[in-house]
Formats: C-alpha cells, structure tokens, sequence
C-alpha cells in the first residue's frame, strides 16, 4: 500500500501512514494480518474443492481414486509450483512490512 | 461490473466480503462490545463519552480495540490488493472496453481535456489504490470495492434504486432536469432516469475514470444519461437549471470550504420550489460513543480525512444559510448499525 500518502490536502484530519502499527509491535500485526490471509486462501481452496468435486459428480468422469493416484506432469507441475509462489507471496508478504526498527501508527 | 480473472480471485473477495461482515457485524460484535464498555467508563466517570480524542484513548489501551483495528484495516488492505491485481491482469482488454464505449450511446460522456484536478481530491479515499482518478481503471476498482463495501447487498444496484426512489420530489411534481452531484460510477443518475423517464439526467464528477465507467454502465442497461466532467462547487451549469439536485455521500470527502462552495453551488442552479436531496453521514452528536470512535479511525485509517469536519459541522444549518428549507428524517438502520447514515431533503425557497 505505498502509494497511500500521508499528506491531507487541505485541512482534515491527518492520514495515518502506509503502515501503521496496532498491537504492541509490529511482528504482532503481520501475524494477525497472515493469519487473515491464510484463512482466505483456505476459502478459496475449500471453494474450488467444493466446485470440482460438484462438476466431478455431475458428470460422472472421475472415480475419487483417480485424485489420489495423479501425478502431475512438467507443464502441470510447474503451474503448480507457480500457484504455490502465489499462495506463499499472499500469506508472508506482510513480513516484508515489518520494519527493522519498532514504529508506531 | 467486469469480471475478476480467476476464480480464486472471487473466491478470495468472497472471503474479504464475509471476513467483513464477521468483524464490524455481529460474529465477532466488537461495536456492541466496546461501546458498552466506552458507556460503562462514562458511567463512571460521571458523564457520558463525546469527545473523540478521549474515546480514542480508551479503545487504544485495550487490547480488543488495537486488534479490531488492525482486522478493520487488514480487510481492506487484502479487498484492494485482490482486486487490482486481478484487474492488472486484465488491464489491456479493461482499457479496450472502456475505449468502445467511450463513443457509444445512449447518453453521452463530456470529458474536459484541460481539466484540473485540484489539490484537496488528492487522497486515496478507502485505500483505493490511485484514489479516485490516477488510475485509468479507477471506475472499475471502485465498483468492485463498493460490491465488497455493501456486503453483496447493491449488486444490482438495489441500495441506489431505494434511496433515490425515497428522494421526495420538488412539491410542484415538474421535473424536468436533474443533476447528480459528484455521480461516480452513475448508480443514483441511472436510477433517476428510470424513475423519471422524460427528464434530463446529468451526472456530474471530476474523475474522468469514474466517468467513462458510469457511461459505459448506462449505455449498457440502455439509459440515455450525460456524464460530464466538471468540479460540484464549479458546475458550469445556468442559476435555477435544475428541479433536483442530488448528492450520494460525498460531503464527507471535501474539506469544510468546499462543503460551503458546493451547498452554495447546489442553491444556484437548483430552481425555486426545486429539491436538493442529500445522502450522507450522520452528524457526530447523534452518535454513540462507539460511532465516534469508529469516525476517529476512519478518518485517520480509512482514507476519509475530511470526514471528521463533515459529521462535526451542523450541515442543516449550512442548507439554510444558502437558501434551503430542510426536511431531515434518520434513512434506518443499514450495514454497519444505524446511526451511521442521515439525509437532508432541501426544497430551495
């Protein structure tokens, strides 16, 4: 969120800036806020489980066996591999937020 | 409103939408919770909570207002960080559809090549990444984040079409002309054009990115609505245009002058016996203590700096000053509990 200024044009009340801190310091708010991401990204898993397993069943294509017996092959494989970099830049990307040096909000 | 580029990006707003509604709703009830706390601390104290600089204080020091902040915030955080990353992956077709449109009817759009955006709009209301116009995809952004915003109640519009089909008309029932006020992305303008289908609607903004959405959306459901570019406080317009005149929570983004200059604007080209309709937040005085907690941090950590004056200043006594007889009714209870919202319904005398 660094393109949020903490300038206020004319008048108002101050913006807080692009970090502010909220708990006692702030590795306690990025681990609150990767907790909260984490559990988005479990969402989106369930979702997209609870739609496969939907259409799967619709369709009668596949024996549930045949999840458990798959082996990716090199295209899908590195697909994944990309979807697991941006599942784990979603979740610890707020680790780059915290700053060295303790700030307050 | 376009669609998102992957599932897993609806799914992840999805979650955003009900992480949402958990924490400033009633599963994890921190609202009720900490205003009976900040009302028992007045208890005791003698007196009840107003002043929001102490209140502030209070909710600080516990630890369940710190982390109400910190879930407050972090949500809308990941709402913007999904949706405009999902948007950058689509942005060349994004900017295509919006460039099809521009020229396509019905209604039109009039933007200003020389317009100025002047420096108080400088901010980015919400979060929203760019704020309202330096992103070409603002309009997009902003429709996407106020699906989030209302919690999934105004995907058709529904939250729009209500509150404008309460908007009493002027006494005389002749509406002709109607003027939407800082418009956005057109919801109340196309609304109004349904409701009074033989008048001019006009909706007016400074964002040309909000503008070029709100057209293609009205050109899209077929409604012949013109969207221009052009300041509220400065409309352009001749004295006495309009028989109502409109504005849907925009006092509470400008500075205290502006307020001014757009109520004195409003009273310009409003007509005699014509109505200047007004939706926005509720003044400090009918809050809770909570309430004006929840205004102290939006203010600050929200994106809303203007906000503070707004609900501080008396708004009915600024209609009148211009010219306005102020009819003023609480809207109910809506998201995020009531007490948070009022209107104005001004006849211009």
């Amino acid at each position: 969120m660094s393109e949020i200024s903490t300038q206020t044009p004319e008048g108002g009340t101050p913006i807080a800036g692009p970090d502010p801190v909220y708990l006692e310091n702030p590795v306690l708010d990025a681990t609150v806020r990767m907790l909260v991401e984490l559990s988005a990204q479990v969402w989106i898993e369930r979702e997209r489980r609870l739609a496969l397993e939907a259409v799967l069943e619709q369709r009668g294509l596949l024996p549930r066996e045949a999840i458990e017996s798959f082996r990716p092959d090199e295209a899908q494989l590195a697909h994944i591999k990309a979807e697991r970099g941006r599942f784990i830049e979603d979740v610890f990307k707020e680790l780059r937020r915290i700053p060295v040096r303790d700030t307050q909000g | 409103m376009p669609q998102l580029a992957r599932r897993t990006d609806a799914a992840y707003l999805d979650f955003v939408e009900g992480f949402r509604a958990y924490i400033l709703g009633n599963g994890a009830n921190f609202e009720q919770r900490l205003n009976d706390a900040l009302v028992a601390e007045g208890e005791a104290r003698g007196a009840a909570l107003v002043d929001p600089g102490e209140i502030s204080e209070l909710v600080r020091a516990w630890p369940l207002g710190r982390l109400r902040d910190r879930l407050a915030r972090t949500q809308q955080e990941m709402k913007w960080h999904a949706i405009r990353r999902s948007f950058d992956e689509q942005r060349a077709g994004l900017r295509a559809e919006l460039e099809r449109w521009d020229t396509s009817g019905p209604g039109r759009l009039l933007l200003d090549p020389d317009f100025v955006y002047p420096p108080y709009l400088n901010v980015h209301f919400h979060l929203q990444p760019g704020g309202y116009y330096k992103d070409e995809l603002s309009g997009f952004l902003y429709h996407y984040g106020t699906k989030v915003f209302f919690r999934g109640d105004n995907d058709r519009d529904e939250l729009h079409e209500k509150l404008v089909g309460l908007v009493p008309g002027p006494a005389d029932g002749r509406v002709g002309r109607v003027l939407d006020l800082a418009c956005s992305i057109g919801q109340s303008s196309t609304a109004f054009k349904r409701r009074y289908p033989e008048a001019e609607v006009c909706g007016i903004d400074y964002s040309a990115p909000m503008l070029r959405v709100a057209h293609r959306r009205a050109a899209m459901l077929g409604d012949d609505v013109t969207f221009a570019q052009r300041l509220i406080e400065r409309t352009g317009f001749p004295d006495a245009h309009f028989d109502l005149t409109f504005a849907f929570i925009v006092f509470h983004e400008l500075p205290l002058r502006i307020i001014h200059e757009t109520v004195r604007e409003a009273a310009r080209v409003t007509r005699k016996g014509g109505m200047f309709a007004v939706y926005d937040f509720a003044g400090s005085r009918e809050m809770s203590p909570f309430q004006r907690y929840h205004r102290w941090f939006d203010a600050r950590h929200n994106g809303e700096p203007y906000s503070q004056d707004f609900c501080d200043c008396d708004f009915a006594r600024i209609l009148r000053d211009n010219g306005f007889e102020v009819a003023a009714a609480p809207v109910g209870k809506r998201s995020g509990g009531a007490g948070y919202m009022a209107n104005w319904f001004a006849t211009r005398v």
